[in-house]
């Protein structure tokens, strides 16, 4: 249970930066997301922490020490492989025990700690079994127990649940935080997944081309983005874009592309500076018909595609040469055909402004 | 792309296997065709000197061309055989038969192959010399007819060959049939087409890069043999390579001898020359 | 299914009955020799007729010929030298080959090839020439040169699937856990490569031990491998000792066989 520290960590192949200047401490204790599309660096940067990585530059520190110049097998940490890497030629107890014994823990010792392992994991049973035996679940809990079982510093998961389907991801999701939260171990996974990531972190740090882009709680981060990549990249988010008009308290009016007004926070705008709002798809409300509607930052259009998902619809609307998403849950309210002639309208709190 | 301390790795892993095949192939390859431009044999004491005799006397004496064509002959005879006989049994392998009877009957075809070949070949002189197997067997039928020899005669050469040399073309055809999806033949038959149909126009073209690198594996061994034709042939069934072990071991005219050898390895790299790309568009074709 | 019954059905003339009895005619082709030559060497009689009379003369007249079994020694000494030297220098050149990407392997990859597809005659010619104008010269040392050139591709190529199948992560994993680099390839990489390996050897001691063309350029006068003496012996004329060692080898040979297939077939979780 350590405090794991990346400072200032850079990494080249060839020409291409996979980790540029990246820096980041993970608290003690927290379970931590790395978000990225492929090629971002979060994977190099997990496999520095591992210590499959060298860093050109930069150091990576637990507890405050460095442990750059050590070995991957003295680092003490536990990883979790994307598709497990479990030993086919040994059981599931012995897979769990392997960390144990290559350490000559004493066998009486290790029988202990392993049914503890697996007991945490919900596999009393299946010692006996060998990996081919077991389901993609199953074998992700035995991968899971290997790596604990030997009290490690940290947890690296490497896309944990990319290969389950989708009602086993939601379960092992569930496991998977109880598990953690129970041993209290620092983790820091790795995910291209963003409602995994939503899901399981603390903290969420979105990586791009080599670059955290931004840090910080699940909620921080969805409701405040920092730029077009962040807003885009974790859920869905609507751009408008416009110049700056007036700003009164802290508060600009923009003047958008295609005639509206929107206010948005915005300390430090200029006027005649052009900005880029963000809006959630979530965060508009649409009213049928051209009607005044109250509110004041507001769009016209008519409703294109309705996409109907049980429980909710989305509506992509065609507000002049843009279009706008909205979603909105089923809760009574008659669901609008294509055709219709729309209203949008949003709280000012609700647009973000942010940078391209 | 591998840093230094990868290199000095790769470099000792590697270099053990290829040091050996570069002394034992390469190398060889080298001095034998250095050797066949000389006008002497290197058993000789006398110096040699550089010529194109042998490879002229290659393209100018008939003897030589008559033992190539009839090695090629041979090389095909014995590849269309393989393909008539192999073929159905590949099919039937990869396509009727199916779970553990298949992995036996497999294992039962390929099991002679891997057997020692001169001894299989010899086996052949017990069933069809005078006094063999198919005599015995027909006089028991009609005892007063003349007695059978096959043995050194062409055919023989052929049967034999076909005998050593029929599982590679059973088990390159087999690769080739399975890897054909069940679905394609039923779309094929969805949409109209009768079983014979559906055999000449999906199954057998689909099929064709394990004909055709069954052919290969074949014909390029076949036309290179001495052994089995001078046990089953006799003085029947000459080939270049039994001209090629005497010019060796007989008449030790070794520069002859590699002239031979290589215009027998030009007929094999055109052969593949010609083959892969055949092979390469098929497979692209089917991916 | 549909297809099935068109394939029953009027159209095709090979129905699977056809097809089934051609398989059975091919594999008695195929062993029918073999049987055969195996039964006359238990029959008493020396040359091939009947009545089939159960005898071990020719075994026990095998027992006392020198040559032939001095041959046998021969043959059987350079398969194991070659099945060791063949499956170390293979292994470690196909372990090159999954774990790294370097300029010229593709190259190297291509090397390949010459052995298994050029005719043994003319690699056999080759040899002779070389070693002798290097002073190599003939015999057992130049024969087992010889049968580990043709071994090495298969080697290479059976212990390479083997490792294409073998995560590397698995390695990685064991390194997490804390496993030094040698524990990791003692309790982890070799078990799971041996029975690829052992596969390999196997193969390659089938191959040095059936190999005749190489042997044959490369055996100097009164030295030669079990193949070779048995070329000679036919060459001299028909004895019912041939008949025995014969079928002495067939059965060594097939055992072998089957014996890799198993360990083939179950040590690659298909």
């Amino acid at each position: 249970m350590s405090q794991v520290e990346i400072i200032n960590a850079v990494k080249k192949y060839g020409e291409l930066a996979a980790l540029d200047h990246v820096s980041m401490t993970f608290k003690d204790g927290e379970f931590f997301g790395l978000l990225g599309p492929s090629g971002s660096g979060k994977t190099t940067m997990l496999r520095a922490i591992a210590g499959f990585v060298l860093l050109d530059e930069g150091e990576v520190r637990v507890d405050g020490k460095d442990i750059g110049a050590t070995p991957v097998y003295q680092r003490n940490i536990g990883m979790v492989f994307q598709n497990y890497a479990l030993f086919p030629h040994m059981s599931v107890a012995e897979n769990v025990a392997f960390g144990l014994d290559v350490r000559r823990i004493p066998a009486a010792e290790q029988r202990k700690r392993v049914a503890d392992a697996l007991a945490m994991v919900r596999l009393v049973g299946f010692e006996q079994r060998k990996p081919k035996q077991l389901s993609g679940g199953q074998q992700q809990r035995v991968a899971l127990a290997r790596a604990l079982v030997t009290r490690p510093r940290v947890l690296l998961l490497d896309e944990p649940l990319g290969a389950l389907d989708k009602h086993l991801r939601q379960e092992m999701q569930i496991e998977l935080k109880r598990i953690q939260r129970d041993v209290g171990i620092t983790t820091v996974f790795v995910t291209h997944d963003q409602e995994e990531a939503l899901t399981l972190s603390d903290r969420i740090a979105i990586f791009n081309a080599g670059r955290i882009i931004q840090a910080g709680s699940p909620g921080e981060v969805y409701a405040r983005p920092i730029n077009r990549f962040a807003a885009g990249f974790l859920g869905e988010a609507n751009f408008l874009g416009g110049k700056v008009g007036g700003v009164t308290n802290g508060w600009a009016q923009v003047a958008l592309d295609g005639g509206a007004i929107a206010s948005v926070e915005g300390q430090g705008l200029q006027i005649g500076q052009q900005a880029l709002l963000a809006v959630r798809p979530e965060r508009m409300a649409i009213h049928a018909g051209s009607a005044t509607a109250p509110g004041s930052n507001r769009l016209a259009g008519t409703v294109g595609e309705v996409i109907f998902s049980g429980n909710s619809t989305s509506y992509r609307i065609h507000c002049g040469p843009q279009i706008i998403s909205v979603f909105r849950q089923n809760d009574g309210q008659p669901i609008l055909a294509s055709g219709t002639a729309v209203s949008l309208t949003w709280e000012p709190d609700d647009a973000v402004l942010v940078a391209e | 792309m591998a840093n230094a301390h990868e290199r000095r790795a790769i470099l000792s892993l590697t270099a053990p296997a290829y040091l050996w095949l570069t002394v034992t192939i390469f190398l060889p390859l080298a001095a034998m065709l250095y050797c066949s431009f000389l006008d002497k044999s290197p058993l000789v004491p006398a110096p040699a000197m550089a010529t194109l005799a042998n490879y002229v006397a290659f393209f100018t004496r008939p003897v030589y061309r008559q033992l190539t064509w009839w090695s090629l002959e041979l090389g095909l005879y014995v590849t269309f055989f393989s393909l008539l006989v192999g073929y159905p049994v590949a099919f039937a392998l990869a396509k009727q038969i199916k779970g553990r009877w298949r992995e036996a009957l497999f294992l039962m075809v390929i099991l002679p192959f891997w057997s020692n070949a001169l001894v299989r070949i010899f086996s052949w002189t017990m069933v069809l010399r005078n006094g063999g197997l198919i005599d015995q067997a027909i006089h028991w039928v009609s005892p007063d007819a003349a007695p059978i020899d096959l043995l050194y005669s062409y055919p023989a050469v052929v049967i034999g060959l076909v005998h050593s040399y029929l599982p590679y073309m059973i088990l390159t055809c087999y690769i080739s049939l399975q890897a054909i999806d069940d679905s394609v033949v039923e779309a094929a038959a969805s949409l109209g087409a009768r079983s014979a149909t559906i055999f000449s126009r999906v199954i057998f073209p689909m099929s064709l890069p394990g004909v055709i690198a069954g052919s290969a594996l074949i014909f390029v061994p076949v036309i290179g043999s001495f052994m089995e034709p001078r046990i089953l042939g006799g003085t029947k069934g000459v080939t270049l390579g039994m001209s090629i072990e005497e010019q060796f071991m007989v008449t030790a005219n070794w520069p002859l001898g590699a002239a031979l050898s290589f215009m027998m390895l030009a007929i094999v790299l055109l052969i593949c020359a010609v083959g892969y790309p055949l092979v390469q568009r098929r497979m692209d074709g089917l991916k | 299914m549909s297809a099935e019954k068109t394939m029953r059905s009027g159209g095709l003339k090979l129905g699977p009955v056809v097809l089934r009895l051609h398989l059975v005619l091919v594999l008695l082709f195929l062993y029918v020799p073999i049987i055969v030559m195996a039964a006359l060497s238990f029959n008493r009689s020396q040359l091939y007729e009947l009545p089939f009379t159960f005898d071990l003369v020719w075994y026990q007249s095998l027992a006392g010929d020198s040559r032939l079994i001095d041959a046998g020694i021969n043959s059987v000494v350079i398969a194991l030298v070659n099945t060791v030297v063949a499956t170390v220098l293979g292994t470690m050149a196909a372990l090159a080959f999954a774990r790294y990407q370097f300029r010229g392997k593709s190259l190297l990859q291509l090397l390949l090839f010459p052995p298994i597809t050029i005719p043994w005659l003319v690699i056999g010619t080759a040899m002779l020439v070389f070693f002798f104008w290097t002073g190599i010269g003939r015999g057992l040392h130049a024969i087992l040169l010889g049968h580990v050139a043709l071994s090495l591709p298969y080697v290479i190529v059976v212990v390479g699937a083997r490792l294409a199948n073998f995560p590397r992560q698995m390695e990685e994993a064991a390194a997490t856990l804390g496993a030094t680099p040698w524990q990791t390839f003692w309790r982890v990489t070799a078990p799971i490569l041996a029975p690829g390996v052992v596969a390999a050897a196997l193969f390659a001691f089938a191959v040095s031990f059936d190999q005749f063309v190489i042997s044959y350029f490369l055996a100097p006068p009164g030295v030669t491998t079990l193949p070779v003496a048995i070329y000679a012996a036919i060459r001299k004329g028909f004895t019912p000792e041939i008949n025995a060692i014969s079928t002495i080898i067939i059965l060594v040979s097939m055992g072998i066989m089957l014996i890799t297939a198993r360990f083939y077939r179950f040590g690659g979780e298909r």
